[in-house]
């Protein structure tokens, strides 16, 4: 695949986004940057990351990405860390720390050359986050970046983390709301997603046909879809209990699909609830996707007339960006980067409960016009402000400010 | 009759501008009660931001209040009469932000005064304070005469109307806006035009509502000009 360039974006976004972006370059210029995350494959953390590293390149900055890797234990214990973030109560165990803090630190024997040259350190999500401590010599900013929604954390794994990332230089959230008390500057940048990958760029109608048909979708009745990762934070079983509820007032086909990660163990057993839950109804479709079905998933969103993502906690809900962006309206559930993104009767509907969301569903099967009005509303909302050239004038702008100090509240980019 | 084509002694660069935002470093408030509390520390950054930051930022929404103190009192605590109070604010007509942060805690004392008991927000919607700081970039555009502005305001992006019209207030001398400023250099033949700029009620506009505003005032002039 070719590297990524800016110049590419140029239709998409303007002239204008891209000289910006240019003019933050340049006084960014040489700097080295390492993004640190734990996987390379699956997850909006990963998504994001294919297109930072190239993309902050192409400005002229000297930027790499690199990955801590670790055994079944070691993914537990982030998982845990994750579920104990978005609020899951169970014990933090010291067996949990150990393996933890023993494959983070050996992580940190391969990549401690690097990350302590650095000028700029972003470490994406608590996996990497104990690299700080173990890298006493370091020379840049250290900022830790949270996608999760860590607004009402597990007391026990908050209180081991904050202690992790209190000596960061600075850290962003997705949304004020996720931010938690720490003793350094917070800011907030909200993802993005970007137009031009598989996942989102325009699809040749043959293509989406061929999609449907080798997953033996029918195209004979309106498809409501959720894309996203068999977590129960997701909620497919409320999916599911929504299109029942449905109970034949409108036709529809319902489509769960989703892809995997390798930090997310818990994948398979949702899976099977879901499989489950779906069985004697022929009209409900579910399935796994592989990692890289990025294609698929830009057919299925692009066949479906309505997407759902009925969260029941959401880090910032990259799938409802990337269906927007499509022109679908999107019900949502009414939580965290969702509320950002969905707003009622402007771009799709926040809904509580499967009796809400099925409500929706039958709201806009039966009004073609006011479908089409909310997704046209939807891909302009997201043009504005979810794509990842913002994204990335938000990072840039963040390091220049960190660079000249946080006293200015004028940052003049131009000479 | 204004010189339209004359060039002014000082080029004008056109600015387009984006905020980053961040947390305010005081914690979130659930009543009245707390927010008066952070309001009396929080950083004049914080105020300035609530206050004067919000038609940049990027919203689907054009709220009824333009302050975010009174948005989160009408659409969080249903409170009206505290929302149309601070509501009516205007943070450019006072001379410091501390002294726009003591009427706010006089308004805030006031209201709970009257209230029987102090109501608490819903979960997850208490009242995060930021800050932002405001970053500008060149347009490569220069404007050398007063027409050069005439032409040129109809196509600026919102983020320049904001550097230029709203955001010079807080750095300029005089506090006026940066058109104002430049068009000085032309005298008493420019007047006109600075006193209709001048009268613009732009607080309590949207971005959008505000272009239209100062291309509606530069059309009058234009055809005054012409009729002359």
């Amino acid at each position: 695949m070719p590297e990524k360039s800016l110049a590419a974006y140029e239709p998409v976004v303007g002239p204008e986004a891209i000289s910006q972006l240019r003019q933050l370059g340049d006084q960014l210029k040489g700097a080295r940057v390492v993004h640190v995350n734990s996987t390379r494959v699956g997850g909006g953390v990963a998504e994001i990351l294919n297109w930072l590293t190239p993309l902050m390149n192409d400005l002229g900055l000297d930027t790499s990405w690199e990955t801590v890797t670790g055994n079944e234990a070691f993914f537990n214990a982030t998982k845990a860390f994750h579920n104990g973030l978005q609020g899951s109560r169970f014990p933090l165990t010291d067996t949990m720390i150990e393996a933890y803090e023993q494959t983070v630190a050996e992580n940190a024997e391969r990549l401690r050359g690097i990350l302590e040259e650095a000028d700029f350190v972003f470490i994406h999500d608590p996996q990497p986050a104990y690299l700080l401590e173990l890298c006493p010599n370091r020379k840049g900013h250290w900022i830790w970046r949270c996608h999760i929604d860590a607004s009402h954390p597990n007391r026990l794994v908050w209180n081991y983390l904050k202690r992790r990332v209190a000596g960061y230089d600075a850290s962003i959230f997705s949304m004020p709301n996720f931010a938690q008390s720490l003793p350094h500057p917070q800011f907030i940048i909200a993802p993005s997603i970007d137009p031009l990958s598989d996942k989102n760029r325009e699809l040749p109608a043959e293509e989406i046909d061929d999609t449907m048909r080798r997953y033996h979708i029918g195209r004979d009745l309106p498809i409501v879809t959720q894309i996203s990762r068999f977590d129960r934070f997701k909620d497919p079983i409320g999916v599911i209990n929504a299109f029942n509820l449905l109970n034949g007032s409108v036709d529809a086909r319902l489509v769960l699909a989703g892809g995997g990660a390798t930090d997310d163990p818990e994948g398979e057993a949702v899976f099977e609830e879901v499989l489950l839950a779906a069985r004697g109804n022929d009209r409900i479709i579910a399935m796994q996707l592989p990692n890289d079905a990025h294609r698929t998933i830009n057919s299925l969103q692009r066949a479906s007339a309505i997407v759902i993502q009925k969260s029941i906690q959401e880090g910032f809900g990259l799938t409802v960006t990337e269906a927007m962006w499509k022109s679908k309206p999107v019900i949502g559930g009414n939580v965290g980067g969702i509320r950002l993104q969905v707003h009622n009767h402007h771009t799709g509907y926040l809904v509580d409960t499967p009796e809400g969301a099925a409500l929706r569903i039958r709201e806009l099967l039966e009004q073609p016009e006011h479908l089409a009005k909310i997704g046209r509303r939807a891909r302009k909302f997201v043009k504005h402000n979810f794509l990842l050239t913002r994204h990335l004038r938000e990072y840039l702008t963040l390091m220049l400010s960190l660079r000249r100090g946080l006293e200015n509240h004028l940052i003049r980019v131009s000479p | 009759m204004m010189r339209a084509a004359e060039k002014l002694s000082m080029p004008f660069e056109v600015k387009d501008c984006t905020l980053i935002t961040r947390m305010g470093g005081v914690d979130s408030a659930v009543n009245f009660r707390e927010l008066r509390k952070r309001i009396a520390v929080c950083p004049t950054e914080c105020l300035f931001h609530h206050f004067c930051e919000t038609q940049i930022r990027p919203s689907f929404d054009d709220p009824e209040f333009r302050n975010d103190f009174a948005v989160w009192s009408a659409r969080v605590m249903r409170d009206r009469v505290l929302a149309e109070r601070l509501g009516i604010l205007n943070p450019y007509t006072f001379d410091t932000l501390e002294l726009l942060r003591e009427t706010v805690l006089d308004i805030l004392d006031e209201r709970m005064s009257e209230l029987p008991y102090i109501p608490s927000a819903p979960k997850d919607d208490d009242f995060r304070f930021m800050q932002a700081a405001t970053v500008v970039f060149d347009c490569g555009i220069t404007l050398e005469t007063p027409k050069d502005l005439l032409d040129a305001v109809p196509n600026m992006s919102f983020g320049s109307i904001y550097y230029h019209f709203i955001e010079a207030r807080r750095r300029t001398e005089n506090r006026t806006d940066d058109f104002t400023a430049w068009l000085e250099d032309c005298g008493a033949a420019c007047e006109e035009l600075s006193s209709a700029f001048a009268a613009v009620d732009f607080y309590y506009l949207t971005l959008p509502r505000l272009k239209t505003t100062l291309v509606k005032v530069i059309e009058q002039f234009q055809r005054r000009l012409a009729n002359a």
